[in-house]
């Protein structure tokens, strides 16, 4: 033992640190990577939903009896006063049990959250295991197309449709709006051009995105509304942010916790539900596109809707206030016992609401149910109707209900798209995709196998041919795949997929690349003639630049792979490029420390040659 | 050209041969590409994909005539195994609902008793998603290789890297004419998985391309011949070149037995890619270059000491 402290100290001061920085890296890469040994438990949590008045939990003991009559067997079953949390033997079926529950009973609240069984201190320091795609956890996709072209055609409507009724308020007389192809145009007489700039003040205040273009067309004078390339795509961001945030509240309302909602591309939203087994409720959820507003009847110069029951009526284009402006809303039954949706409408929208019912007590007022859908051409139109005109009896505040729905399901879905917003433009759903839990199960075991099989014929080869070297290039191998799987668990956004495991398998057989072309030197080197630790340092050091050719290619077309991929290839991207890194500090820089300190020193002690 | 394989040692005339073998293989694909295309998957062509597996095993004829009766569009069913098996539909051209024409087959799979299906997933995939797909992936493989060569024409000769190129291109259409040859699908992860070999078939070549910038540096005295350079570039790196590609080959070998069918296109391709990847590294990466004249003279005038200690760089 003292011979190798005698040995070490030459160089000490100057490998130190670096051993220390890096013997620092490896530990906390390996205890990123432990919580993979503890995979997360998907638990039920079952509570009242905040929305219904009157509905008491089940006592844990029934709820459970339930469960287990429907052959779910349940493993624990925990109190948490205002929640019961259930853990289902075979987890995979939570999704059945959810359903089986919302069944039983219909005004509680069911979720399914993934719980950690890692040990608290992990717990403690934020680490948990690596997020796993859909093809390995099972859920449901979908991708979402927006239609921001019909968007924009219905923003140009309601504009001039806006800018007809400011006309006629401003009382503008000689001043006229008209469509046309681009968007449409306002038009003044000579004698009246003075009224149109506060026409077009007041439109633009409302439609901040449009642009506007005045001509004087001989005597008359034109301003011409349209979308100018900036304000549509200022526009488009608006609308593609606000979808994302109305979609990602819907699926709150549905109780799916773990979701992943983003953009993809210029027009397209990415959904995956993990644990969703039944796409077919989040579908009429995600896709609807109903929306609600409150209109004033308008005989002359009005819009014309039609009737649900038939008919049509004429109203102002311009709404009171829409849906926008609702805060809660539940449903409920009348009198007769139809249902109705019960609103609350937020401080602005009860202002408006206030002032227009107390202006016009004893006159009616219109609720408007606009919703897109698609014709048999394929087109996707907006469908308007009146569900309901009344006459407003008092002075309503902000609280007030809306009756006439057709069905139970109608009104809880009308309630739920109000409470979590309505989208301004309409989506088509372009890709969806469910995974069964145990195809998923299935693919991560297949996928461990395989891992398993090919680090274990590398393991093995490695070991017969290079013998004692060989076992360095191994253990650096093995701190490759831990370092590899902390760096995963630690990066936020990285999901593993069934791909990506493949990427991992891939890494683990190009890792020893960059331990074969260094110990290839260094025996190339032996054979020049030099002792054993200069063969090493010089194969090290004439390797670097090889290697460092060879895995930038490989990165280059990583990194392209992940700025264009989705999903599944995304997530192989990620294996490879974090894979080439982990490898390069392993194989280079780990395997030289250990190369240099335990098989020279090592051997030297033994009293044997290092002969590679 | 015809000198090259009459004189010269044997190493030269191996690589000759191999680059002719090459030349040959490229034709075949290209011809088989041209005449029979690639089977694209749903996620280039869109459509219903819907994957089950039965209780007992089932035979494909008998269920296959079993949907026919509980189906009135098009279909095409494929054995995954004795009892999995895969239904896929052309996606309904009137309408972009994404329920299929006819799910009543599924019902029907699902509750006759023999039969007794369970489905394990199922996917949509609009038409337009797929063109669009079909287009990035284009992209991504022009992208990268773009950007490969000017990192290349950067660090090597440009006959070297012109030789690097040429290999990688080989091994793309390779693997695709087998992929055309054989009819396997082309899906997403196939296409991920070119994009991979391009990675590493530059790999090989530029393991083989570095040895030879090297020897010729430092035999720049022209005692040798370039043909010689490269043979000796080739030798020194050779057991290298079969020990990755050997450790690479059996971890994708057992990524194809074990993984299961999802990756199996996948690994077919990263197969093929790295053993035709080996080959072309020797064969054309540095066999190119001779013919286009490389010499030691290129190193000698090209690189002065200032860019020499740059590209020694790591």
């Amino acid at each position: 033992m003292l011979s190798f402290k005698k040995d070490k100290k030459p160089s000490t001061a100057k490998f130190k640190l670096s051993y220390i920085a890096m013997l620092i890296v490896l530990v906390l890469l390996a205890i990123s990577a432990l919580p993979n040994l503890y995979p997360n438990k998907s638990w039920l949590h079952v509570s009242s939903t905040p929305h219904s008045e009157t509905q008491s939990l089940p006592s844990t003991k029934t709820l459970v009896t339930f469960l287990n009559k429907q052959g779910l067997e349940v493993e624990q079953g925990l109190d948490k006063q205002s929640t019961i949390n259930v853990l289902l033997n075979e987890p995979t079926k939570s999704a059945q049990a959810q359903a089986a529950i919302k069944a039983q009973y219909p005004n509680m609240q069911v979720k399914i959250v993934e719980h950690a069984t890692s040990p608290t201190w992990l717990q403690d320091f934020g680490l948990s295991p690596i997020k796993l795609g859909l093809d390995l956890n099972g859920g449901v996709l979908f991708v979402l197309d927006v239609d921001l072209d019909k968007a924009v055609d219905e923003q140009l409507v309601s504009a001039y449709q806006q800018a007809k009724s400011i006309i006629i308020k401003q009382k503008a007389h000689g001043v006229k709006a008209q469509q046309t192809q681009q968007g449409f145009e306002i038009n003044a007489l000579p004698n009246a051009t003075d009224k149109l700039t506060p026409v077009i003040e007041e439109l633009q205040s409302r439609f901040a995105n449009l642009a506007v273009v005045t001509s004087n067309n001989g005597s008359v004078k034109t301003a011409k509304f349209s979308y100018s390339e900036q304000g549509r795509s200022s526009f488009d961001k608006e609308v593609m942010g606000q979808t994302l945030t109305t979609l990602r509240s819907r699926i709150e309302e549905l109780g799916i916790t773990e979701a992943v909602t983003q953009r993809q591309g210029k027009h397209r939203i990415r959904i995956e539900l993990p644990g969703v087994q039944d796409p077919t409720e989040a579908k009429r959820i995600i896709g609807a596109t109903a929306s609600l507003g409150f209109y004033q009847l308008k005989e002359i110069d009005g819009q014309t809707f039609n009737m649900q029951s038939g008919g049509t009526i004429k109203l102002d284009p311009v709404p009171i206030f829409t849906g926008d402006h609702i805060n809660n809303a539940n449903i409920g039954r009348d009198d007769w016992g139809k249902p109705l949706v019960q609103l609350s409408l937020d401080g602005q929208g009860g202002d408006a609401m206030s002032a227009f019912s107390k202006a016009n007590i004893g006159k009616p007022m219109a609720t408007v149910y606009s919703e897109y859908s698609q014709n048999a051409k394929g087109e996707v139109v907006k469908k308007s109707e009146v569900i309901n005109v009344a006459n407003i009896a008092q002075h309503l505040s902000s609280r007030f209900s809306i009756t006439n729905m057709k069905s139970q399901q109608a009104a809880a879905d009308l309630a739920l798209l109000l409470r979590a917003g309505s989208l301004t433009a309409p989506v088509t759903i372009v890709h969806e995709q469910t995974i069964g839990p145990s195809l998923g199960s299935e693919n991560i075991s297949n996928g461990l196998a395989a891992l398993m099989l090919g680090m274990g014929i590398t393991l093995a080869f490695m070991a017969l041919w290079y013998r004692r070297l060989g076992l360095i290039a191994n253990v650096a191998l093995i701190l490759n795949l831990t370092s590899l799987v902390g760096l995963m668990s630690l990066l936020p956004g990285v999901v593993l997929t069934l791909p990506g495991i493949a990427g991992l398998v891939l890494t683990i057989g190009m890792a020893v690349d960059t331990n074969v072309i260094i110990f290839e030197r260094i025996k190339e080197e032996r054979r020049q003639g030099r002792a054993p630790y200069q063969a090493i340092q010089e194969g090290y050091k004439q390797a670097a630049n090889t290697i460092f050719d060879a895995n930038i290619t490989t990165m280059i077309t990583a990194l392209i792979l992940y700025g264009i991929g989705y999903g599944p290839v995304k997530g192989f991207a990620i294996t490879l490029a974090l894979g080439l890194l982990t490898s390069v500090f392993t194989g280079v820089y780990v395997s030289k420390v250990l190369s240099q300190t335990l098989y020279l020193k090592m051997g030297k002690k033994a009293g044997v040659k290092a002969h590679a | 050209m015809l000198n090259y394989f009459l004189k010269g040692e044997k190493g030269t005339r191996l690589r000759f041969m191999g680059m002719l073998l090459s030349a040959i293989l490229v034709l075949l694909s290209v011809f088989t590409l041209t005449q029979k295309g690639l089977n694209f998957g749903l996620d280039f062509t869109g459509g219903y994909l819907t994957e089950f597996t039965t209780s007992q095993s089932v035979e494909l004829k008998e269920l296959q005539s079993f949907i026919a009766k509980n189906h009135n569009g098009e279909f095409e069913l494929t054995a995954q195994g004795n009892s999995h098996f895969q239904l896929r539909e052309a996606p309904s051209a009137s309408t972009t609902s994404t329920t299929a024409n006819s799910l009543d087959w599924q019902s029907a799979v699902t509750q006759n008793d023999d039969i007794n299906a369970q489905v394990l997933s199922s996917a949509y995939i609009g038409s337009q998603v797929g063109d669009e797909l079909f287009d990035q992936g284009c992209l991504a493989m022009f992208a990268a290789m773009i950007a490969v060569m000017i990192y290349l024409a950067v660090r090597f000769e440009w006959r070297l890297a012109v030789g690097s190129v040429v290999a990688l291109v080989h091994d793309l259409i390779l693997v695709l004419g087998l992929f055309s040859l054989l009819q396997i699908e082309f899906n997403l992860t196939v296409l991920a998985s070119l994009l991979a070999i391009i990675g590493y078939s530059l790999n090989d070549s530029i393991i083989v391309g570095d040895r030879v910038r090297e020897l010729l540096r430092v035999q720049s005295n022209n005692v040798l011949s370039p043909a010689t350079i490269i043979n000796n570039a080739i030798k020194s790196t050779l057991t290298r070149t079969l020990i990755t590609s050997g450790t690479t080959l059996a971890t994708v070998a057992s990524v194809w037995l074990l993984a299961g069918a999802p990756l199996q296109g996948f690994a077919i391709a990263l197969f093929t890619g790295i053993v035709v990847g080996t080959f072309s590294s020797i064969c054309i990466a540095a066999t190119l270059p001779e013919l286009l004249g490389l010499s030691a003279k290129n190193y000698e005038v090209k690189v002065d000491a200032h860019t020499q200690t740059l590209l020694d760089m790591p």
